[in-house]
């Protein structure tokens, strides 16, 4: 394997070398995903643009929104001392991806372009509304996250864009966030199944106002759990609801039987972690408001 | 009195810590020669097929590339343990998917893999046998259609796909079953798992002007090796030497030919040196591992648990090569009777060839697998009689006397306060403390694997001592112990010997770092040669302080009669004025163990020597929802005889059990139709430390007659119980029994489900 190594020095000359190369190249980010992929033979590129001299990139902006630049590590996540309270789901996501060496390097932005349908801070960005920007050499565009997952490595960015931000809203009182992943250790494990889910209560903390359950590892990409969403909102969260939704998002997922999982039990762990997720919503929401 | 001890019994740091904590130990990994090349394997990709051509041509065009070899180039020699059934490369056909076919040797590595993506294989593909059952169902395709013909010693029962049955037949089972008031039947599984040391297999091989080649690997077993080189390249062992530098790991999976022979095989042919290491693939696809098995036990019991008769049988899948097979299978059998006393017994233990990798030996080879089933069973029968597990074990287990399932006589028995005091330990009398949370227990019994050790001992002239032994130390601290023996006879401290180890050419014979037995011979090797030394050092003081030898004694470094002393240096350089210096040659083989030979078939390991013995508790929780096991805490209670340095011995107990827990839980070769789909360290689940609790060991000390003061063999044992003590926690916990390895989240659920619809 041999490839010509860049090293741009902003996100204009980056995208330039993209557009010149086109497929051809990669951007490189952590490097955990492509440097494997490199060394196993399942890609090629003849073009390795590092993202490492650009800068503004890896940085974290909380104003109106939250801003994400795509080199924010699995760690900076982690520690960020903005996720600690109704975002914790988000770092619950990061802190599991792979090891402390993983993490210190491995990237949001590359979690998301590398769209494994395991990925896991992806279902913890669908529920949170997140939504991606890609910078081309026609200029930017956003779009949401839902929408920008294709299939298993598959997204909407074409190779001479680059994913640049991740953005979500601010969340609300009352809000709350939780993410769970089943594999068969506990370290160091891709999911056999991750669910994230965010809550949202009316004043009274009775209602659910509005909630998002997002699944990992049970179809061609992290998805949305619509249906079991909407059983929800309006509802009084009892917990023989919270029981349905699972039972709704279990049916909402196609997975696949592999050396990791059977699809029945991939299902069966959907089920039950929908509504502990959920459940797990509920207790931060009611512990922030006492 | 004895006299007090110094340095045997005290948690010494170890003599190689120093080098391995700051980074400055070599590996064989990290060994690099002047104008080396990088030797890569060729591997089939076919389980069972006829090799029509291989056309090396294009390679050979390639940049950088500087030999393709394949089974032309080398002796046609078949060389194995008990069973000479290998060849360096596949000839005429392949038998398993990563069977070796061709090696390269390029001016880098990445060069290498060019070539071997450059060589054209065509493959006839032809009907192959993927498990136990395919292999003896009639008809079977044979994996050595020329089975009959290889060499291989002569007591081995051997028969188209099976490479050896041994037996144990004792008393008279049919008997036995008759006489039971319930009889219980049963059927486990456990599935391929590998050793998972950190450094894969590496040689480095150069050849000399002379035509001596010397090869840099990181094997447990030097000698056999060295042997096995001879044969392969038809040369004298002489011609042959292998050091050891530093090992990441072997756990049995570096004891036999792993690298070496292609290192050494490109080197002659390139005239460079050439390192070759294995991938994480290669690892997974074509080592060593641990057998899959199944186990068939029938046994019987009286009402108030009396055990009758057993009659039981377990099939190893040994792969496409009999590997261990043939000896693990036989040692399979005194794991199935367990430390029980069972009058009749009629015990089998089959090695079987399938299309898959050559299984080998992994720690307590046989052990973990015959264990599970027997200790699972005890639990059943528990259950169903309505006893407490621990007190069926009390009513059958081998005490102080008691005769082994081959009529060897047993002694220095620690079993029953092993199981005493596991159970006080975990709190056995709240098995189930909670909802979905259990206690398990399990125990079993091991050898110390015999065979010779010889050390040279040399007082230098400052008076430190150096050891120069053929063992290697393989990280498991054994050489740390044999130094402390050495240290305590010769009144010197730990610090002040220096050790050279593991090379052929200049280290005596050692049998190997296999067996649990290095501590134990080669620190019984240095009490011969200490003793051997004070002889030396009693004539040279004598002389040197008028005093009677039998009037002297070792103290402090110093040979000492009443108020008159004379060091060890002083003494070592008046030996190098006067007699060539001091220096003995200590020697150990441990004595035959005597058993009932009439009681035996087609056995290569007929009794247990300095047998240990073993009870291991575990507090677990259960998911039942999601099937997720959490353990609680691990207690292992261990009869090591004696402790030679109580911190190591608890590092091998705390190391053998996660690496139990592994196969207990999570750990498994998967094959589908003849090929490893999970050949990486991403779907090859071995425990991480989130998954263990801290592990307390219990070192229960019923000296052994044999060993260095006391010490039985401690390195393998603590691997054999983790999963029986897991399965039986679990079915405590849950009230469902998995009768397969491992256990995973998803058996649990399944087998839940099932049970309550």
């Amino acid at each position: 394997m041999s490839f010509e190594y860049h090293e741009p020095p902003s996100v204009s000359e980056a995208v330039a070398l993209a557009a010149r190369f086109g497929s051809e190249a990669r951007f490189l980010a952590g490097g955990t995903d492509l440097i494997v992929q490199i060394n196993r033979g399942k890609l090629a590129p003849r073009h390795v643009v590092s993202l490492h001299r650009v800068p503004g990139l890896d940085t974290i902006a909380v104003d109106g929104h939250v801003t994400l630049g795509a080199l924010v590590t699995h760690r900076a996540l982690e520690r960020s001392p903005h996720f600690q309270g109704r975002y914790r789901g988000l770092v619950e996501g990061a802190q599991v991806v792979g090891g402390h060496q993983v993490r210190n390097v491995g990237t949001v932005g590359g979690n998301i372009v590398n769209a494994s349908p395991a990925a896991d801070v992806v279902p913890v960005l669908l529920a949170l509304d997140a939504a991606v920007t890609c910078l081309g050499p026609e200029g930017e565009r956003t779009l949401p996250l839902e929408e920008f997952l294709v299939g298993p490595g598959q997204t909407q960015r074409r190779p001479e864009e680059l994913l640049t931000t991740v953005r979500f809203p601010l969340l609300g009182p009352n809000s709350a966030t939780a993410f769970l992943k089943a594999g068969r250790r506990k370290a160091m494990e891709i999911s056999v199944v991750c669910v994230a889910a965010r809550m949202t209560l009316d004043a009274g903390l009775e209602r659910c106002r509005e909630a998002r359950i997002a699944l990992g590892a049970v179809a061609p990409t992290t998805l949305r759990a619509r249906a079991a969403e909407h059983v929800l909102e309006g509802e009084v969260p009892r917990a023989e609801l919270l029981r349905r939704a699972g039972a709704l998002a279990a049916r909402a997922c196609q997975p696949i039987s592999d050396v990791r999982a059977s699809s029945q039990f991939r299902r069966l762990l959907v089920e039950t972690l929908v509504p502990r997720v959920l459940a797990r919503c509920l207790e931060r929401i009611r512990e922030e408001g006492r | 009195m004895a006299p007090e001890l110094r340095v045997v019994g005290k948690p010494l740091p170890r003599v190689d810590a120093y080098g391995k904590v700051t980074g400055k130990t070599v590996y064989a990994a990290d060994f690099t020669l002047p104008g080396m090349l990088f030797g890569k394997v060729l591997r089939g990709t076919e389980p069972h097929a006829r090799i029509v051509r291989i056309d090396a041509r294009r390679a050979l065009t390639l940049p950088g590339v500087r030999a393709v070899i394949s089974a032309a180039d080398v002796a046609d020699v078949r060389y194995g343990g008990a069973l000479k059934d290998e060849t360096v490369f596949a000839r005429e056909k392949v038998r398993y998917v990563g069977q070796p076919v061709a090696a390269v040797a390029a001016a880098t590595s990445e060069a290498a893999e060019a070539a071997l993506a450059a060589i054209d294989v065509v493959y006839d593909p032809l009907p192959a046998v993927f498990d136990v059952e395919g292999a003896l169902a009639p008809g079977a395709p044979l994996v050595h259609e020329a089975w009959e013909t290889y060499s291989a010693i002569p007591i081995l029962y051997r028969e188209g796909n099976i490479c050896n049955r041994a037996r144990i037949l004792a008393g008279d089972v049919e008997r036995g079953l008759a006489e039971a008031d319930r009889v219980f039947e049963h059927r486990f599984t456990t599935r391929m798992v590998h050793q998972g040391y950190t450094e894969p297999r590496a040689a480095v091989a150069a050849w000399d002007s002379a035509g001596q080649v010397t090869v840099w690997s990181n094997t447990q077993l030097p000698f056999e090796v060295q042997n096995t080189l001879a044969e392969i390249l038809q040369l004298p062992p002489s011609r042959i030497r292998i050091l050891v530098p530093g090992i990441g790991g072997g756990f049995g999976g570096k004891l036999r030919v792993g690298v070496e022979h292609f290192a050494a095989l490109l080197a002659r042919k390139t005239g460079r040196p050439v390192r070759v290491i294995t991938t994480s693939e290669e690892e997974l696809t074509a080592a060593y591992p641990r057998q899959g098995t199944i186990v068939e036990l029938k046994t019987g019991v009286t009402r108030d648990g009396r055990l009758t008769g057993k009659q039981g049988r377990i099939f190893f899948d040994t792969g496409a090569f009999a590997g261990s097979g043939p000896g693990v299978a036989s040692v399979a059998t005194l794991i199935l009777a367990g430390p029980y006393c069972i009058p009749n017994l009629h015990l089998e233990g089959y090695a079987v060839y399938t299309n898959k990798t050559n299984c080998g030996s992994f720690r307590a080879p046989s052990g973990p697998q015959a264990n599970f089933a027997v200790e699972s069973q005890m639990d059943i029968i528990a259950d169903a009689l309505g006893m407490d597990p621990l007190d069926l074990r009390l009513r059958n287990i081998v005490r102080e006397g008691d005769e082994g399932p081959t009529g060897q006589l047993l002694t220095g028995v620690g079993l029953e306060e092993c199981l005493r005091r596991a159970a006080d330990a975990i709190g056995w009398n709240d098995r189930r403390p909670g909802p979905s949370r259990g206690k398990g227990i399990a125990c079993g019994w091991w050898t110390t694997t015999g065979g010779s050790s010889g050390v040279y001992v040399k007082i230098n002239p400052d008076g430190t001592v150096a050891l120069n032994t053929g063992a290697a130390e393989i990280g498991t601290g054994a050489l740390t112990g044999a130094a402390q023996v050495l240290a305590e006879q010769l009144s010197v401290e730990l610090s002040d010997i220096n050790l050279v180890s593991a090379d052929t050419y200049s280290t005596p014979f050692d049998f190997g770092a296999q067996g649990s037995r290095t501590a134990f011979s080669v620190g019984n090797a240095c009490r011969a040669a200490a003793a051997d030394l004070r002889r030396q050092l009693f004539a040279l003081a004598s002389r040197q302080l008028g005093v009677e030898p039998d009037a002297l004694e070792l103290r402090e470094r110093h040979v000492v009669a009443g108020g008159k002393r004379v060091s060890l240096a002083d003494l070592s350089r008046l030996s190098q004025q006067s007699g060539g210096g001091l220096i003995a040659h200590g020697t150990f083989i441990a004595p035959p163990t005597p058993y009932d030979t009439k009681r035996v078939e087609a056995h290569v390991y007929p009794a247990f020597h300095s047998p240990s013995f073993h009870a291991h508790a575990v507090d677990l929780a259960v998911d039942p929802e999601t099937g997720e096991v959490t353990l609680h805490r691990y207690v292992v209670a261990q009869d090591v005889g004696f402790a030679l340095n109580p911190t190591y011995v608890e590092g091998q107990i705390e190391g053998g059990v996660a690496q139990g827990v592994g196969q207990a839980l999570s750990e498994e070769i998967v094959y589908e139709n003849g090929r490893v789909v999970n050949p990486n360290l991403t779907d090859y689940k071995m425990p991480t430390t989130l998954d263990l609790p801290r592990i307390e060991s219990i070192l229960v000390q019923h000296p052994s007659a044999v060993g260095p003061y006391g010490a039985k063999g401690v390195g393998e044992p603590p691997n054999i119980e983790p999963p029986a003590a897991v399965a039986n926690a679990v079915a405590a916990a849950i009230g469902v029994r998995i009768t397969s390895l491992p256990i995973t989240a998803e058996k649990i659920v399944m087998a839940l489900r099932k049970e309550t619809p």
